[in-house]
């Protein structure tokens, strides 16, 4: 019990420690859902750590048992960051907006836009792969950053909620994309969009080095630039400067002299135009082709991964990463152990429920810490 | 021992950085109004938060009617009977007064004896009458935002007085009201003693103190200080005892020289988002090296004026000229280019962005010019410099310097920081308005010496501020407003209080035929 006890005070001063709350509270959130997560796998009969095991092999941070020709861990990293790469980008984005004030909950359909704008202009022509894969880049930053700015103005100039017009939009753009597929670029086999180029598509698929199959992902490159650009833009510049501004009081910005409307249109812009860019690495990049009448989760799952983020682009890095190695890992662990893809989508969502504890984790703490405290002066002023 | 209510025994508490109390023992009698006096940061607050349960003492007891408690939450301070009216009050402004009132402790009946539901009829009732019996006049029906802060105060009051309070605790609750209020507000107080109920007042104004108070504490620091008598006991000696030295009640304040015309306000209207007219017609000008105070009860459109010339609210029609050039039309940033500082009503919701730093709020008004951004891109070191040298300057006191979190700082200290960023500027007008609200003495002194000192250097000052006395104080030219419309303006010298009040109340008016005269 007394050893109980004091492992439980060395928590909480771990915790308690505000110097690495940024990271340790996050983490711990994660650890709870881990727990959560294995009693729902225990009440299915599986090891959970077996499964989290499989979680890190599909991911290709553990290596797996055996491999299939032309694979191995390193070639499995290599799609983890593959599908890495999109979730970047869409929790930037929300990210970007969230510092505004914002919620992006649009995401998804601005990705969807963005993607498939650029799979019908870039993806089925035949220009060359070093004209194509920048100009995949550039027009899908430019739609999303369209659809952003239209969400942005939209509120500005008629005072609509950006949650609602977004949501409306996620409607639109999924319907419209879904009815040109299905009449214009669908392929009947798959029921998909037609492939785009490998001349486009941001994705290296099957490059062969030695007897391994890599997908390289060019885009993991422009991430992590995007990341270090985003937090350069809100720690050293105007904009950023007035973004946060606007963000944490509309009025007082406005007193002093900041053109709120400007500036939350600027956002939307910045967030759409990321979300364009995820859309280009999911729909040219991840995958080649879009799934008609259906928006993808990353959208959704970064308001999330945001959050556990704290809206920090570097925070941003961390949390998508674990993120991703649960939706991603999830895969190799249904098959490897029987369980239920959804299984892991439950373990995702219960790890996203307890990012969004993030603050209450940290009110519990600081609270337990107070506690500690007075009782150590406590026992001290005794002796 | 028995004869004292409430004991608090040696009591201190630490908070990162600073000292907050310092063995402090107070005792309080049954039945009286006892004060604590302290400046802005004295210790006042957390010494009485201690009481309600809000944090707990590091050291120290607290005896309770003689029995030793440890009141660990509000909810057990309220059991022992004990009730506070915060500062900033707690009240859910979409409910109505009554759903306020009961919050918590929902009176339940039971609907054919099965289907629970919360009596508000009765309540309705309860609060009625308690209005009634302590002369708090209130309609329990109304809601929270409908009702002015005076009336949302007796609200505080009554939501102590129907959970049965028997000590009530006041924490600065005369900052936001208006003379009358004040008045009013001091009567219910006193009426509540002659009750039975024991007050303490958390106050830095020592008219307040000598008006009501029994027995007054002073807090210097963290410190208990002194008890005083207060009948006995002189206002200026209760004061140099909370500042720590010697205070002037007067200021040394040299005759104006009025300079060119800088700011000429022409048959301003301004009309609010339900297209009503606050401000009507109003025509005034502002010298440099000239204070010309606004006077006036509070809502009657001195604030829009300020927010007009500002450029916060948009002029209906009129003119505002600014050394000349006509600026209506001109957006808020090319006004504050062109040289307007502004220090506004609201430090919290406008003069400050509290999650930010204390050098990026002190950079507000500068980040986008040079050498605090160049080209798009951000100085941090000169935020650093420059913030350094205001906190120097203006003694803008705050846990961790530069970085600390203006949320975390004390009103007083917050208000600084606006007055440094704003002064700084050095721009040809400034216009402050009620720069010394819910500040101390030592402070409000402090203030009043820079507002002079900007119009020695000839600035030309706009001031609006509700207390009668600061206007009386600082203003070369006073203008009263009524109802938006500037009822009188004449050199200040030539005006007594009485008269400013009387056209304050609207009672005097020049203009106006059927006003009646009231002879002095």
């Amino acid at each position: 019990m007394q050893e109980k006890k004091k492992k439980g005070n060395l928590l909480v001063r771990f915790l308690g420690n505000e110097k690495y709350q940024f990271l340790t509270i996050p983490l711990f959130a994660i650890l709870i859902s881990l727990l959560v997560g294995a009693v729902v796998l225990l009440l299915l009969g599986k090891n959970p750590l077996d499964a989290y095991v499989n979680l890190l092999q599909g991911s290709g941070i553990l290596p797996k048992a055996k491999y299939a020709g032309g694979k191995s861990m390193l070639t499995d990293f290599f799609s983890f960051m593959d599908c890495w790469t999109p979730m970047i980008f869409a929790s930037l984005s929300v990210a970007v907006a969230l510092k505004t004030g914002l919620f992006n909950i649009g995401v998804s359909g601005q990705m969807l836009a963005a993607g498939f704008i650029t799979t019908i202009t870039v993806g089925y022509s035949t220009l060359s792969a070093p004209i194509a894969k920048p100009l995949v880049i550039l027009v899908a930053a430019v739609v999303g950053a369209l659809v952003g700015g239209l969400i942005g103005f939209l509120k500005y100039r008629f005072n609509i909620n950006e949650v609602v017009s977004s949501i409306m939009l996620n409607y639109i753009i999924e319907y419209v994309v879904g009815f040109f597929i299905n009449t214009r670029y669908v392929n009947p086999i798959s029921r998909q969009s037609q492939t785009v180029s490998s001349e486009a598509r941001l994705t290296l698929s099957g490059t062969k080095i030695g007897d391994l199959k890599f997908d390289i992902p060019l885009g993991i490159i422009l991430a992590v630039i995007v990341v270090i650009i985003v937090k350069y833009i809100f720690d050293r510049t105007v904009l950023g400067y007035e973004l946060k501004a606007v963000g944490s009081n509309q009025k007082a910005s406005r007193y002093a002299g900041i053109p709120v409307g400007k500036n939350m249109i600027l956002a939307m812009m910045i967030s759409g135009l990321l979300a364009g860019l995820a859309g280009a690495s999911y729909y040219l990049g991840y995958y080649a082709s879009i799934q008609p009448k259906v928006l993808s989760s990353t959208g959704f799952d970064a308001i999330a991964v945001a959050i556990l983020g704290h809206s920090n682009p570097v925070g941003i890095l961390g949390s998508s990463f674990l993120i991703n190695i649960i939706s991603k890992g999830s895969t190799y662990m249904s098959s490897s152990l029987g369980v239920d893809a959804e299984i892991a989508s439950v373990i995702t969502g219960l790890i996203l429920l307890f990012a969004a504890c993030d603050m209450y984790i940290r009110y519990r703490v600081d609270k337990a810490k107070e506690n500690l405290d007075k009782k150590s002066e406590r026992r001290e002023s005794h002796e | 021992m028995a004869d004292y209510i409430v004991e608090m025994r040696h009591i201190t508490k630490r908070f990162p950085g600073i000292v907050a109390n310092k063995d402090v023992t107070i005792q309080i009698k049954k039945g009286e109004i006892y004060a604590i006096l302290g400046e802005n940061g004295a210790g006042k607050s957390t010494l009485m938060s201690m009481l309600f349960g809000m944090y707990e003492p590091d050291e120290g007891e607290i005896y309770i009617r003689g029995k030793k408690e440890i009141i660990s939450s509000p909810r057990y301070a309220t059991q022992l009977n004990i009730g506070m009216v915060h500062q900033h009050f707690k009240l859910v402004s979409n409910y109505t007064i009554a759903e306020n009132i009961i919050m918590g402790i929902e009176p339940v009946k039971k609907a054919l004896g099965i289907f629970p539901y919360v009596d508000i009829k009765g309540a309705n009732e309860k609060i009625a009458r308690l209005s009634r019996q302590y002369g708090l006049e209130v309609d329990p029906k109304k809601v929270i935002s409908d009702i002015n802060v005076s009336v949302q105060q007796r609200v505080e009051i009554l939501k102590m007085l129907y959970r049965e309070a028997e000590i009530l605790i006041f924490d600065e609750p005369t900052a936001l009201l208006t003379p009358q209020e004040i008045e009013f507000l001091l009567k219910i107080i006193k009426g509540l003693r002659d009750g039975g109920k024991t007050i303490i007042l958390i106050t830095h104004k020592l008219e307040e103190i000598k008006k009501v108070a029994d027995r007054c504490a002073i807090l210097r620091r963290g410190e208990l200080i002194d008890v005083l008598d207060v009948q006995s006991t002189s206002t200026k000696e209760m004061a140099s005892k909370m500042v720590g030295r010697e205070v002037s009640f007067t200021l040394d304040k040299t005759p104006a020289k009025f300079r060119d015309v800088v700011l000429d306000v022409k048959n301003l209207t301004v009309t609010n988002e339900d297209k009503f007219q606050v401000v009507k017609n109003v025509s005034f000008s502002v010298h440099g090296g000239e204070i010309f105070a606004i006077a006036g009860v509070s809502g009657n459109g001195q604030v829009e004026i300020a927010d007009a010339i500002a450029g916060l609210m948009k002029a209906h029609s009129g003119q505002i000229l600014l050394n000349g050039k006509d600026i209506t039309e001109y957006s808020i940033r090319k006004r504050t280019l062109e040289g307007i500082a502004y220090i506004p009503e609201d430090r919290q919701t406008y003069g400050l962005i509290l999650d930010f730093t204390l050098e990026d709020n002190l950079a507000l008004k500068n980040y986008f010019k040079e050498p605090f951004s160049r080209k798009g891109i951000l100085n941090k070191k000169e935020f650093e410099t420059y913030g350094e040298k205001l906190i120097q300057a203006y003694d803008v006191r705050s846990g961790q310097g530069n970085r600390t979190q203006v949320r975390s700082m004390s009103g007083g200290n917050q208000q600084k920081a606006i007055i440094a960023r704003e002064i700084q500027q050095d721009t040809p007008l400034l216009i402050f308005v009620q720069p010394t609200r819910g500040l101390d003495i030592g402070a409000i002194e402090n203030i009043h010496k820079q507002i002079l000192a900007e119009r020695d250097k000839g600035k030309a000052i706009l001031l609006i501020s509700l207390e009668l006395d600061e206007i009386m104080n600082l203003a070369d030219t006073i203008g009263v407003i009524y109802n938006g419309q500037i009822q009188k303006i004449a050199d200040a010298s030539t005006l007594t209080t009485k008269e400013v009040g009387q056209f304050m109340m609207g009672v005097k008016n020049e203009n106006d035929k059927d006003g009646r005269e009231v002879k002095d």
